[in-house]
């Protein structure tokens, strides 16, 4: 523990942090699904940040044209499933947090039970069928769930508390055309995991007051960020009873 | 009072503009072709498939913070004060 003290003392004398939050992130499960460009930097700030245990999901493999944005795997990673690129660079990173790696593909069947535990589930997801899955397992188990999304220069963020704000398909209520190439800067994906992280430590420690009822639109091009205020659909098919 | 619109991206690089103030429109369809009279061309093409027959399926339309279904949420009727924001969907991770 005094070289935890060590570790974290930068964040620890943050006003309003302390020793209280570090042990409460410490003692929180975080899921990041995905490891791509946005699953990358979440969980290594995360990991940096002393999250006490984190699972990290993707069933795909390293390819060359990763590398522009997905940091965590480096050039002899290709080819290798990302999860064991992944947990090697997490776990030199920082030892003292357990990581468990699943090298799965989220399905209607698995979701459930591939969240079960999570204080927190982070959105590192390209399409929207897996994310819609994710939100609505989340909402089901009364989850908080951290969206982003990146695409060129820009992205957009909320975060998903279940009760408390609109969830997912409140927003985005249909399902945008799958691509399957899109354009994008390795840095957008930056910017919106690492407010992704943000968020999951916020919700974590109960400090500041998370994207909930808000999206965050950034445009790096421009260099501006842009909130929109977001409403619960009474009527919306996933968290319309809850 | 006119109803507040704000565009974001592609939306905001067909209009030049980051948000519109404007008046008269009865619903998300009767606005949507206020704003194709006003801006033109680049912005139809955004906005719909070729021949105009329907809304491309990569327009998000919230209207005070809810998702309108596009296309069938195209009658979500607008009063004043309302606050319309048009982006894209942005699927990346």
């Amino acid at each position: 523990m005094p070289s935890e003290f060590e570790r974290y003392s930068r964040q620890m004398i943050i006003r309003g942090f302390g020793e209280a939050g570090q042990r409460k992130l410490k003692a929180a499960h975080v899921i990041v699904a995905g490891l791509g460009g946005l699953g990358s930097p979440t969980s290594m700030y995360l990991v940096a940040a002393g999250v006490g245990h984190l699972t990290i999901i993707d069933a795909q493999r390293v390819e060359l044209n990763n590398l522009n944005r997905q940091v965590l795997h480096w050039h002899l990673d290709v080819k290798r499933s990302k999860v064991r690129s992944a947990i090697e660079k997490l776990q030199a990173m920082n030892p003292s947090v357990e990581i468990d790696a699943k090298l799965k593909k989220i399905t209607p069947k698995n979701a459930d039970g591939l969240l079960r535990g999570a204080d927190v589930v982070v959105d590192g997801m390209d399409n929207y069928r897996t994310r819609y899955l994710l939100n609505e397992a989340c909402v089901r188990a009364g989850r908080p769930f951290v969206h982003g999304a990146v695409e060129g220069f820009v992205g957009q963020l909320t975060t998903i508390v279940p009760g408390k704000g609109p969830c997912l398909r409140c927003i985005i209520p249909k399902e945008p055309p799958r691509k399957s190439v899109f354009p994008v800067l390795g840095t957008t994906a930056g910017v919106v995991g690492c407010l992704q992280a943000m968020e999951t430590i916020k919700l974590l420690t109960g400090i500041g007051r998370p994207l909930v009822g808000r999206i965050l639109f950034f445009d790096g091009e421009s260099a501006n960020f842009e909130e929109i205020e977001v409403r619960r659909n009474p009527n919306c098919p996933v968290c319309g009873g809850v | 009072m006119p109803i507040t619109v704000k565009f974001f991206y592609n939306f905001r690089e067909a209009t030049g503009k980051d948000r519109i103030e404007i008046a008269g429109t009865k619903d998300v369809r009767s606005l949507l072709n206020k704003l194709v009279e006003r801006f033109g061309q680049k912005l139809a093409e955004q906005l719909y498939e070729p021949e105009r027959e329907k809304l491309r399926n990569t327009v998000n339309i919230l209207v005070n913070g809810h998702g309108i279904m596009t296309p069938h949420g195209l009658g979500t009727r607008l009063n004043d004060g309302d606050v319309v924001a048009i982006f894209p969907p942005v699927c990346g991770g």
